[in-house]
């Protein structure tokens, strides 16, 4: 199941039974960038999954006691027990099964991939701050502080002389910072690369990647998205379904 | 005494030599919290380290070579390698090195103390925005009850888990990495705040007595010290304690 086909489940929905064994279950939201970080590592490992989308603008009550703070994405396994927190997650699965390691196994190496993780952590709440956003006068000031960030990020690879964040091939890191860029051109900030040509490089490779490529949303349905997502819309999260 | 009793190195001094092999340096400060963290996680796991204490007002230009905003703590090892932000240093320190693994091997488990890490991240700012607030002579009545109702929601996972500990029934990963600030509290004169959570109190008893937690435990009149010189602005506050 790709995930990307169900409807969401919302207030008054029935909770969903335990999870079968040899399944893990992932509540998500199609176009929430914190759950696609658990969408890539669950695809990248080839993990058997199910996916229930949730209505972020229409909670449903049983949601709460999966994650308290309401929040996707949650992992659920077949023993009940649950991890939420993207990064968590995502870190959980590298850890909990077997095949590719997204995590190098140099503790060096894994800790160099988390220190990059810290230098991205601003850029997450600069992008919200994008949507919604009528007037460009109002950007100039959050577009340099978003340069700022791609700048420390444009730097770690033109040191590593790399392809990716980690290394020559694909790794946790990019994942987890991936679901940003793909953003980047529904929200009109592909300015925003224009000066850091190798993260315009690496932006890319990665389109190319067959698991960021399987799970790619197009930019018309982003943007239908945001602006139903804008108006507090209960529709917003299963647009274009 | 504490090894890490040593003066800090300001403006103008020589940068260190190489980290020698076998050894792992930490830049560190003695009242920093973060950097206690590391410190108990080095003592505990008995690496053998050295303490190069960095003074916080007066940073040495070399240090910014070290960390490109001077911060504590950064671990540096005799291949160069810098590794900074304490939860990344202390997961580092757990994972490189052999003996008693801090952090469970369960991945569950492992997420678990993860997700309690996350519970924790108001508490620093908030004990350290009361601890100014009473040095300035300001109310922080409010601060003190959001810092409660922080602490409220630890003790309700320690009644949840029936356990002594974070982890379990012995101490973890997640206990050193919440405790220095939990030895703060008298200090900072907010001890109160764990008045009505007790079995956070028996944690903190029961921290007290680990050896790790003890042999780096500062004395109450020498951290005073360095804080009646630190909002003072004096830059020997933080080699106060320290004989000549």
């Amino acid at each position: 199941m790709s995930g990307g086909t169900v409807r969401s489940l919302g207030k008054g929905s029935a909770p969903p039974g335990p999870v079968p064994e040899g399944l893990i279950r992932v509540y998500s939201m199609r176009f929430c960038p914190f759950a696609k970080r658990t969408l890539l590592v669950l695809r990248a490992k080839g993990i058997r999954h199910e996916v229930i989308n949730i209505n972020l603008k229409n909670k449903p009550e049983w949601f709460f006691k999966k994650n308290p703070s309401g929040l996707v994405p949650v992992l659920e396994t077949s023993l009940g027990q649950l991890i939420c927190e993207s990064a968590i997650t995502c870190e959980y699965l590298d850890e909990a099964y077997p095949g590719k390691k997204l995590l190098p196994g140099d503790p060096y190496e894994k800790a160099c991939q988390k220190m990059v993780f810290e230098s991205f952590s601003k850029v997450p709440s600069l992008m919200v701050g994008f949507l919604g956003k009528q007037n460009k006068e109002d950007c100039s000031g959050l577009k340099e502080e978003l340069h700022k960030e791609f700048s420390k990020l444009e730097e770690v690879l033109t040191d590593k002389k790399t392809t990716f964040f980690g290394g020559n091939s694909l790794s946790m890191i990019d994942y987890l910072i991936w679901p940003w860029f793909e953003r980047l051109e529904a929200l009109e900030l592909n300015e925003c690369v224009d000066h850091t040509p190798t993260l315009k490089l690496w932006m890319a490779a990665m389109k190319k990647d067959p698991t960021v490529s399987s799970l790619l949303t197009d930019v018309k349905t982003f943007q239908g998205f945001f602006n139903l997502y804008l108006q507090n819309s209960p529709e917003a999260c299963d647009y274009g379904l | 005494m504490s090894d890490d009793a040593t003066r800090t190195l300001g403006k103008g001094s020589t940068p260190p030599g190489p980290v020698p092999e076998g050894v792992i340096r930490l830049y560190s400060m003695r009242f920093c919290p973060y950097a206690h963290r590391t410190r108990l996680v080095l003592r505990a796991k008995g690496i053998r380290h050295e303490v190069i204490n960095i003074n916080l007002r007066n940073k040495p230009e070399w240090y910014f070579t070290k960390h490109p905003f001077g911060q504590i703590p950064v671990l540096e090892n005799s291949k160069c390698q810098l590794i900074y932000e304490s939860v990344i240093a202390c997961e580092y320190l757990d994972d490189a090195y052999p003996g008693r693994k801090l952090y469970p091997y369960d991945p569950y488990e492992r997420a678990r103390q993860k997700m309690l890490l996350e519970l924790f991240y108001k508490v620093p700012h908030l004990t350290k925005e009361c601890l100014v607030a009473l040095r300035c002579g300001r109310d922080c009545a409010d601060l003190k009850l959001a810092l409660r109702q922080e602490f409220c929601n630890l003790e309700e996972i320690l009644g949840y888990q029936n356990t002594v500990f974070f982890g379990g029934d012995c101490i973890s990963m997640i206990d050193y990495l919440f405790w220095p600030w939990f030895e703060r509290l008298e200090v900072y004169g907010i001890a109160d705040c764990v008045n009505h959570t007790p079995t956070l109190r028996l944690w903190i008893a029961a921290m007290k007595q680990d050896p790790t937690v003890c042999s780096l435990l500062t004395d109450k009149n020498t951290f005073l010290g360095f804080l009646n010189l630190y909002f003072q602005n004096n830059p020997g506050a933080f080699d106060y304690g320290l004989s000549c």
